[in-house]
């Protein structure tokens, strides 16, 4: 912990900034409610960024994470009766393994052919919570799902009913999560990851095991996206059939890719960006996910590095201009 | 260096704050206002188009209530459960009490609980019979008749008009929906004494109907009944027919989408399919004489099932704040629980104990084409009823 | 449940047979949809999402061309033709610009183009879906014991038969083909022969759109024209694709025969599973036979 507050550049620069949007989001926007599902999203973005930004891996099977941390922490909720915290470790166990075991198959395939099984295995996912309705509700979805307050040991400490408290409850283990990615980031694990994404065949032939370290981003990925999943469900206190569609899948790889994949700001940012244009836009032209495309391209072929890019770049050239 | 990176956190968070500052809305407080929930962006815009029609000609005409003209705001549901009840919950934090429409059954659902929970008033059109069966609460209520009452007011007056078809094969969408109607058509059959002479269930995506019509073929019978419905109904209709099914058998699509629907298909595909609808323009009575002219003048369309729901639907929690003489959540759901009122189909009523409206169902038969007398006079009324699980039968248990 | 009532056993027979029938008919179909697809990540080794779009494009070409000139058979030229221009274009525009990105910013573009087709579509012909009349030739059915067969689909199946055998001459016979299977294999050696190779992938993108555009013209008599309709499309093209083996024509044609067959037969063994069936199969031939059943690493 003592190692974590000092060390250095953790709390500096990108850092501040996912604290200083994450203290303004709730005061600038008209809701938290709002601002907690952009800081739920950018969750689920920032794990698809781990795999996608670091280890250059797209997963076309994210909803499947997303979707089983909402049904199983919501079921554990319901029938098992447990509390806040252990529904999200189970969240979080749930999601490492079931991406822990796509992971194993999947891995050893590259290009669209790893974006094919993850697609195949979350279709698969969505098959089973589709035909187990008598669990996750079918096509009407998982009602009544609680939100619990916090407790520990049998002490209850923070009711998470208002929509304020829940707010400042998934900013503080969004910001958990942004510390926790960026120390395996600046980790020999992930420039290694790095390495892996540049130049796979020279990587493991310095010596590393690059199976070994995709397996790995793959499971942290998963747990993170559940985690991401479990919040959802409680935010909505339900859960559609929809948290585990391919449309989960692509939204949160959308997301990903407009913020800027390879920085976890980004993530924030892609998710905000997506989030807000569709409250914004849907209201003044339902067609704007025809706007969406077009973003998409744009980025795609004039700012690869995403909205965060675009704006580092710029700032890169008021500052060189300041100190010219 | 240190002040680049400030400079760089400074400006991602204002990029991203900017932008919203404009998104400050609408919840605030308004004489009365209803919202409207409609899926104008996403895969049921088709519907969500007339939905919000309907909902703000109800709010238009209404004239003053309790001493100011009342508002309608529409929250786009973008056709997903999750956009939509986070929405909803904004608008209730925001002030909301009252809301209308909902497509889709599982955003219904959900719906219906958040406003339960805020002490509001919803009113929808969507299908699922849970809405008023075992998910029921004391904040929602249902315009639409049940799966009971669809199988009932259709398969009953189709063996009476053809008491010599006597073995029905059905093809069901493999969910809850489905499964009701499937259950309450098993009843029916038993009760008249037909014999089904199979089933086909198929998954919700299913597109290519082709197989299921082969077995429907393979076991010959005299009426084929479709219980899927919106594209799904479309596809197997169009397949069926191309398989020259409408020679052999005669076919009843149970659950239809009513005007819009009819519209998409064109009478060389329609005609002589009996059609089930909850909602027809032709009915005459005359609130639905005047609401059908009253649409024609403001749209220039002609009035369709989700115009007519929500339409309907908003107009009656209007009704209800007025008899209430109050803007209590707990007031106007108690004011119209019981109520009687003239609807698009004549005499309708809530029934208290399930806060289901009790109405009328329709059985249609398509026309040619040589028989339309204008653009939309796509089928031919063949009976009316209303038909309710009663008693026991009902699922709901009001807490 | 059983979906018959107690039957002879001959009965039995004639509907799996007949069920075959049906199953040739969607495969043909699903052969159409993927070639294209298969070709161009063949020759330009890129992945296009926007694949079921064009198939969508086609649909409402379709109708609209109907529409406008009341010739099934002009619409059935001049719809893919239109299809085929419009890839062209954006080949020259923005595919060309991509090319040497990895599969993943080929996915986000044509992700992107797909939006662009479908919300265009509602602009233009609005939400509802659309119905398209069978042509008047080809209405009706053949009968075939207890059984009838849509005249429309039997002329499916031989068309989209007559269309893959010239597709197969102009891939194996002709100097077209030659340069395409030589672009998979290495684009330098086609651009040592002398060859535009640019000119050369623009034309298979646009001939491969083409065909997903022709599949679409030709299904929309009996899927009308939706606008939604783009992603199921898709994945049923990626998955026949991946199962035949990209960038294979014969993969192309076993894959979408196999998978019309496969959820032919089903809708009478196990319809709830039939999807789960086709994804478990992709992912079965993924991990087994990574390169799909004809395809080259």
């Amino acid at each position: 912990m003592k190692r974590l507050m000092t060390s250095k550049g953790l709390f500096g620069g990108t850092t501040l900034a996912v604290l200083a949007i994450l203290v303004l989001l709730p005061l600038v926007l008209p809701s938290a409610t709002l601002a907690t599902e952009i800081v739920i999203f950018a969750m689920a973005a920032l794990a698809c960024n781990l795999l996608l930004g670091y280890g250059g891996l797209l997963s076309f099977g994210q909803g499947l994470f997303f979707g089983a941390g909402s049904y199983l922490s919501a079921l554990a909720m319901i029938h098992g009766g447990v509390g806040l915290v252990t529904a999200l470790v189970i969240a979080i166990v749930a999601g490492a393994l079931i991406a822990t075991f796509v992971g194993m198959l999947s891995i050893r395939r590259t290009g669209i052919y790893f974006v094919m099984l993850t697609l195949a295995f979350s279709q698969t996912g969505y098959f089973l919570a589709y035909t187990l309705s008598k669990w996750t509700g079918g096509d009407n979805g998982l009602l009544d799902v609680p939100r619990p307050g916090l407790s520990l040991f049998g002490v209850d400490l923070v009711d998470l009913k208002g929509a304020h408290a829940y707010y400042v409850f998934v900013a503080l283990i969004f910001m958990a999560v942004y510390v926790g990615a960026r120390r395996v980031i600046d980790s020999p694990f992930g420039s290694t990851l790095v390495a892996i994404r540049e130049n796979e065949s020279r990587a493991s032939a310095v010596g590393f095991d690059t199976r070994h370290f995709k397996m790995l981003a793959f499971t942290l990925s998963g747990a993170v996206t559940a985690l991401a999943g479990a919040l959802y469900g409680m935010l909505i206190n339900y859960v559609p059939l929809d948290n585990i569609a391919m449309a989960m899948s692509e939204n949160i790889v959308i997301m990903t890719v407009i913020g800027g994949t390879g920085s976890l700001l980004g993530s924030l940012l892609g998710a905000g960006t997506l989030v807000l244009m569709g409250e914004i836009l849907s209201s003044i032209w339902p067609r704007w996910p025809l706007l969406l495309g077009v973003l998409l391209i744009l980025i795609v072929v004039f700012l690869r590095g995403g909205v965060w890019g675009g704006v580092e770049s710029l700032i890169g050239r008021m500052t060189r201009k300041d100190e010219a | 260096m240190k002040r680049r990176s400030f400079l760089k956190s400074g400006l991602a968070a204002t990029s991203l704050l900017a932008a919203p500052s404009m998104l400050k809305p609408a919840f605030a407080a308004a004489p009365v206002t209803i919202h409207g929930l409609k899926s104008m962006s996403g895969a049921f815009a088709s519907y969500g188009q007339f939905a919000e029609m309907g909902s703000k000609l109800a709010v238009q005409d209404f004239g003053p209530l309790l001493g100011a003209k009342p508002e309608y705001v529409t929250i786009d549901t973008e056709g997903n459960p999750g956009k939509a009840v986070r929405k909803v919950q904004e608008a209730i934090q925001g002030g909301a009490k009252f809301f209308d429409g909902c497509t889709l059954s599982s955003t219904a659902l959900a719906v219906g609980k958040e406003v339960a929970k805020g002490g509001g008033v919803f009113m929808t059109p969507a299908g699922a019979d849970e809405i008023t069966g075992t998910e029921c609460n004391a904040s929602t209520f249902r315009w639409t008749v049940p799966t009971y009452g669809a199988i009932q007011e259709t398969v009953r007056p189709l063996f009476k008009a053809e008491p010599k078809k006597k073995k029905w094969y059905t093809i069901t969408p493999q969910y809850v929906f489905g499964d009701a109607l499937l259950t309450a058509a098993k009843d029916v059959f038993k009760d008249l004494g037909i014999e089904h002479v199979g089933n086909s269930y198929h998954s919700t995506q299913e597109q290519e109907f082709s197989g299921y019509l082969t077995n429907a073929m393979a076991a010959q019978p005299d009426v084929l009944l479709i219980l899927n419905f919106g594209g799904q109904a479309s596809n197997c209709l169009r397949q069926a027919i191309s398989f020259g099914l409408k020679k052999q058998m005669t076919i009843l699509i149970a659950w239809t989408a009513g005007l819009d629907w009819f519209q998409s298909l064109g009478p060389d595909l329609l005609e002589g399919v009996y059609l089930g609808a909850q909602y027809w323009h032709q009915v005459d009575n005359p609130t639905n004489n005047a609401l059908v002219k009253r649409v024609k003048e403001v749209y220039g369309i002609t009035a369709n099932y989700p115009l007519a729901a929500d339409y309907i639907g908003t107009k009656v929690i209007l009704e209800a704040i007025k008899k209430a003489g109050s803007t209590d959540g707990k007031a106007v759901a108690k004011a119209m629980e019981g109520m009687s009122y003239d609807g698009p189909t004549g005499k309708e009523m809530i029934r208290a104990q399930d806060h289901q409206v009790i109405k009328d169902y329709y059985l249609l038969k398509g026309k040619a084409k040589s028989e339309m007398k204008d653009a939309d006079d796509y089928a031919t009324l063949i009976s009316s009823g209303q038909s309710f699980p009663q008693g026991d039968k009902i699922a709901c248990k009001m807490v | 449940m059983p979906p018959l009532r107690p039957n002879s056993g001959c009965g039995m027979l004639n509907l799996y047979l007949f069920q075959i029938l049906n199953g040739l008919g969607l495969g043909m179909i699903y052969f159409l949809i993927s070639v294209g697809l298969t070709i161009i990540f063949g020759l330009l080794n890129f992945v296009n999402f926007a694949h079921g779009g064009f198939f969508m494009l086609g649909c409402y070409l379709c109708y609209a061309l109907l529409q406008l000139t009341g010739q099934f058979w002009l619409t059935l030229l001049l719809g893919p033709l239109i299809v085929a221009a419009l890839a062209w274009v954006m080949e020259k525009t923005l595919i060309r610009r991509i090319y040497h990105l990895p599969h993943t910013f080929h996915i986000l573009v044509t992700v992107g183009v797909a939006l662009i087709l479908q919300e265009s579509a509602i602009i233009v012909w609005g939400p509802i879906g659309k119905s398209i009349p069978i042509p008047e030739a080809l209405q009706g059915v053949v009968i075939m014991g207890k059984f009838a067969y849509p005249k429309y689909r039997l002329f499916l199946i031989l068309f989209s038969a007559a269309i893959g055998f010239i597709l197969w001459l102009l891939l194996e016979r002709t100097r077209f083909g030659a340069l395409v299977r030589a672009g998979s294999e290495s684009t330098e050696m086609v651009s040592l022969l002398g060859t535009n190779i640019y000119k050369l992938f623009s034309l298979t993108f646009a001939l491969g759109v083409g065909l997903a555009g022709l599949a679409g013209v030709l299904s929309g008599p009996i899927r009308g024209a939706q606008p939604f309709m783009g992603p199921e499309v898709l994945g049923i093209a990626f998955v026949v694709v991946v199962i035949g083996g990209m960038g294979s024509f014969l993969g192309a044609l076993v894959g979408g025969l196999l998978i019309g067959l496969v959820q032919s037969l089903m809708t009478t063994i196990w319809p709830e599973g039939a999807s789960l069936m086709i994804y478990g199969a992709m992912a079965a031939v993924i991990l087994l036979r990574p390169y799909g059943l004809f395809g080259r690493a």
